[in-house]
């Protein structure tokens, strides 16, 4: 079953972090990212390009993430998007605060990970 | 390929994005949906289903508009990103440009420091004197309707008399006929009493005023109360205002002191109140006794006793012009007033500081002309820094960044200058009022109360902000035509034509400038030195003066100041003494004559200076005796009365001919004049030398003397100057002076205790001030047009090393390369002082009021000028000679 991710805050707070992640130690592009996110959630997670790309933006105007537009010889010019040193702290600070977010649901719940 | 880009570009339509920004969005997104479609494709669907799977995701859930805009865009280009600084989004711009900026600037902080601290000199300057000018000069009075209060001076053509002040009858007329005014009061300003009881006996400066003076001002007291009109109609003085200043200062800021009794002149004055600080009129004013008109002290009863300063506030609806009619009518209906005698009014505040409105705007003047060259030295500096990055900005341009872009950064460059500069410079300004306002004995009224003010600093950011705008643009309007290739090639080694012929045109203008700042000095320093040349009639070296106030108008004056003679000239180090009711550096009492050997008209009396002096007072002060004698001992109330007169009246009356022996009668108008009817003649005894009593740069009127025991008024013998002759350290005597006065009167008081010489150079003290100003305007205004002609010689000869290294290779010597920049550096000065010159003939005119004895096209002056401008730049130019000649011309030959 494939979640589209309506609640606001968790697609909005989780989002960022899946993409920074992405980017964190190779440039990617737009199409790249979606893709990876689609298959590494096994096609719970989906982002269409509405929302994948405005995201993109906005993490860029933080300055988290770094866009430019490179050529490769054979192909067709894209934009590649990379992690800048804020958006590496960011991610880190990101990180910490979901495995709490996750344990803190788990002592409540009791569901646990191995 | 289906066309998605015109999909994409429907659905952002809406967000009127510009062209580039919305290009790289569309193109972006159009991969991302024709990679969708090949997916699709590639999973078996047919063209039309993957067509129709692609749109879908587009139109699912919220649009991207909506999304986009929520964003809002940040707007990208740059598209490679090879050896430039970061380039990130562009809306969060601004930021960068102002970080990016200050990076470039602190890369090279020579030039940085060296344009701040330019633009600080000069916004320093023009904001200080602007404020200067704005409270002193232009802000009105302080005083409810301030517009319509007027100084009220006689004047009359016929005796030669211009601001006649008005006697008590006039006054009284005044008040009773006048149908101009809504008040009118009198004021003597700044005589001395006695205040005695708490110590030393001191004197404290009085000011003292008729009814209507305060009310008129609309002057609240601070503590206390304000006179009553009841305390206006008995003669007494048993209550007292003072001033804040006398309250803080003498009396320890009590907060009790109303009520208090004080002892002026021996008389017990209750304290009733105390004023604000009024540092417009008076500001040294200690105590302000009042001025009863009528009843009035026998003093205020003569008509030619002209000494009260009168002040008006005219009715609504009624012009200056009316008054002053309505006045010299009253006037001109006393028959002992001159036929032609005509009131004027003065606007109060011209009244103040009229004389140094000329002064103020010169220096003004001046601070503007360092302002010009301040920013036309940055201009400069931008102008050359901007072709020395004609390289980055070419490479930037061929890589994408807009123009608009780069002339955005090289704006914000320049405006961080600018804002550097004002900082530093607002810095400068207050500490230099903070300066001006603790300077002692400034010749500027109103000063207590300049502050750095909001329209002097606006004005000056005004400017400042233009200056560095239109200079940080100028340059992008050449790298519009930058080729990368070109740029690369020449390595920026390409500057003569356009770029160089702006350089040399500042140049010219701030060596202009700068011609024009030092000739005015040059004038005024010419002047200054005639006028402390001149001549003043006596000698002020080791001649010092007391200033002697007592009661006594009896006999017991007689015997007071004979006694003071004797005793002070017994002093030893004290070689003579003598009395005079003159003050060395004040012009001396007026005086008209009635001849005996002429028909007079009574109307138009000549009239001259005056004064009541002591026996050997001319051989004590060192003036020369030209023909006849010198005043004896014997000279005294029962001898017949006589006169000396001065070379300037003997020229004047008697030309050609001996006056020895003629006869005139004086009109002698200083206070104390008792009565109106004809005086007695007296016969002329001696000529001496012309003395100038009151400023040197004054031409010497033609005076009279008389004996001062001849005095028949009085009064004068109440207050006068001795003066001592000694032997050398003059203030050294003060105390043995002070301690022998005590041994005759112990309770006089003795304070003004003064070096004559002092007193006479103090005489030139506004002038001397305006030098002082003006030699350190234009010693700044050298400084920067140095600095600038050593920016850009060194920049062009940077420039054209490439060129020297070929003509040394070529076989010129070092030498040779070095007077080749340094005959650029003339010509372009020469040029410059040329156009100064132009100038400062045209601004010295302006000047003229303002010297003394000078022509305002002093040749020695100009020359003076010029050659040292010649000489300065020459100076600056040294530096980057002997760079120049440095040029290793093998390396540079390898470089080709």
């Amino acid at each position: 079953m494939s979640i589209q991710l309506t609640d606001r805050e968790l697609k909005k707070g989780s989002a960022e972090l899946l993409i920074l992640s992405l980017v964190e130690y190779r440039a990617r592009h737009g199409y790249e990212i979606g893709q990876l996110i689609e298959l590494r959630s096994q096609g719970t997670l989906r982002f269409n390009i509405a929302s994948l790309y405005p995201l993109l933006y906005r993490l860029e105007k933080r300055g988290w993430i770094r866009g430019r537009w490179v050529e490769k010889p054979g192909q067709r010019r894209r934009r590649y998007y990379r992690l800048t040193r804020t958006g590496k702290k960011i991610l880190a600070a990101q990180r910490d605060g979901w495995r709490e977010f996750v344990a803190a649901v788990g002592r409540i719940t009791g569901i646990e990970y191995a | 390929m289906p066309d998605f880009k015109t999909e994409i570009r429907r659905s952002i339509a809406e967000l009127n994005l510009p062209p580039e920004d919305e290009a790289e969005i569309v193109e972006e997104l159009s991969q991302h949906l024709e990679e969708r479609f090949e997916k699709a494709l590639s999973e078996g669907a047919s063209e039309e289903e993957a067509k129709q799977l692609v749109l879908q995701e587009l139109d699912e859930s919220d649009s991207l508009g909506a999304q986009l805009r929520r964003v809002k865009m940040p707007l990208r280009q740059e598209p490679l990103t090879i050896g430039v600084e970061k380039m990130g989004p562009r809306f969060a711009g601004f930021w960068d440009d102002i970080r990016f900026g200050v990076r470039m600037l602190r890369k090279q902080p020579g030039f940085a420091v060296v344009a701040i601290v330019t633009l600080a000199i000069g916004i320093g300057a023009s904001a200080a004197m602007l404020s200067v000018v704005q409270d002193v000069l232009l802000r009105p009075l302080p005083y409810a309707h301030s517009d319509r209060l007027y100084a009220i001076w006689a004047s009359s053509e016929s005796m030669g008399q211009t601001r006649v002040a008005a006697s008590g009858p006039d006054f009284e007329d005044y008040l009773e006929q006048n149908r101009s005014f809504a008040h009118i009061a009198e004021y003597i300003p700044l005589f001395t009493f006695t205040w005695t009881g708490d110590g030393e006996p001191k004197l404290v400066n009085c000011t003292s005023v008729s009814e209507q003076f305060f009310p008129m001002l609309g002057i609240r007291p601070y503590l206390g109360r304000l006179y009553e009109p009841r305390e206006y109609t008995y003669l007494e003085n048993d209550t007292l205002i003072v001033s804040y200043r006398f309250w803080k200062n003498q009396l320890g800021g009590d907060p009790h002191v109303i009520g208090r009794v004080v002892h002026f002149e021996g008389v017990s004055e209750t304290i009733i109140g105390v004023l604000p600080p009024l540092s417009d009129l008076f500001p040294d004013t200690d105590v302000w006794p009042k001025h009863t008109v009528r009843p009035s002290w026998p003093y205020m009863q003569w008509r030619g006793n002209k000494f009260l300063r009168v002040i008006g506030e005219l009715k609504p609806g009624v012009t200056a012009a009316m008054a002053e009619e309505d006045l010299t009518a009253i006037l001109r209906r006393v028959p002992e007033e001159p036929r032609d005698v005509r009131v004027q009014l003065v606007p109060l505040k011209e009244d103040l500081v009229g004389n140094v409105r000329l002064p103020l705007i010169a220096t003004l003047a001046a601070a503007a002309l360092i302002l010009l060259v301040a920013c036309i030295n940055v201009a400069a500096l931008l102008l050359a820094r901007a072709v020395k990055r004609q390289t980055e900005m070419a490479v930037r341009l061929s890589l994408g960044a807009g123009l608009s872009r780069i002339t955005r950064q090289l704006v914000t460059e320049a405006l961080l200058l600018s804002a550097a500069g004002f900082a530093v410079g607002l810095v400068f300004a207050w500490s230099a009022l903070r300066v001006l306002v603790r300077v002692p004995n400034l010749p500027l009224p109103r000063m207590d109360s300049v502050h750095l003010n909001g329209p002097a600093l606006l004005s000056t950011v005004v400017i400042v902000v233009a200056t560095t705008l239109l200079f940080g643009w100028i340059p992008s309007l050449g790298f519009s035509r930058l080729s990368l290739f070109s740029a690369l090639r020449s390595r920026g080694l390409e500057t003569v034509g356009r770029r160089g012929s702006s350089l040399s045109l500042l140049v010219v203008t701030e060596t202009a400038c700068s011609v024009v700042l030092t000739v005015s000095v040059g004038l005024l320093v010419h002047s200054f030195w005639r006028v402390i040349h001149v001549d003043p009639g006596f000698q002020p070296r080791s001649l010092l003066r007391v200033y002697l106030r007592t009661n006594y108008y009896t006999e017991k004056g007689r015997a007071f100041w004979k006694d003071v003679l004797t005793e002070t000239s017994s002093l030893p180090g004290v070689r003579s003494a003598a009395l005079s009711d003159w003050r060395p550096g004040r012009d001396a009492a007026t005086a008209t004559f009635v001849f005996e050997d002429r028909t007079n008209d009574p109307t138009r009396l000549p009239a001259g200076e005056g004064s009541w002096v002591s026996a050997n007072f001319f051989q004590t002060i060192g003036t020369p005796l030209i023909a006849g004698r010198f005043f004896t001992e014997h000279d005294d109330e029962k001898a017949p009365p006589i006169v000396i007169i001065n070379s300037e009246a003997a020229r004047q009356f008697w030309p050609g001919q001996d006056p020895i022996g003629k006869r005139i009668g004086v009109n002698y108008t200083g206070p104390g004049r008792r009565s109106d009817a004809a005086p007695r003649l007296r016969e002329i005894v001696g000529v001496v030398g012309s003395i100038r009593h009151g400023s040197l740069d004054a031409a010497a009127a033609p005076a009279i003397y008389l004996p001062y025991l001849q005095d028949e008024t009085n009064h004068d013998m109440a207050t006068m100057s001795l003066f001592l002759r000694t032997n050398g350290n003059v203030m050294a005597l003060a105390d043995s002076v002070r301690n022998r006065i005590h041994t005759v009167a112990a309770a006089q008081p003795v304070q003004n205790i003064q070096d004559v010489e002092d007193l006479v150079s103090q005489s030139v003290a506004t002038r001397r001030y305006t030098l002082i100003l003006a030699g350190a305007f234009a010693g700044v205004g050298l400084l920067l047009a140095a600095v600038g002609v050593y920016g850009v010689i060194s920049y062009a000869t940077s420039q054209r090393t490439r060129e020297f290294g070929i003509r040394m290779a070529l076989g010129a010597t070092r030498g040779r390369v070095m007077s080749y920049v340094l005959r650029t550096t003339v010509v372009l000065t020469i040029l410059g002082s040329l156009v100064g010159v132009v100038v400062a003939i045209l601004f010295s005119r302006s000047l003229s009021s303002l010297l003394f004895e000078v022509n305002p096209l002093d040749s020695l002056s100009f020359s003076a000028a010029v050659t040292l401008l010649v000489l300065v730049s020459i100076g600056a130019s040294l530096l980057p000679a002997w760079r120049a000649s440095r040029v290793d011309p093998i390396v540079t030959m390898q470089s080709e």
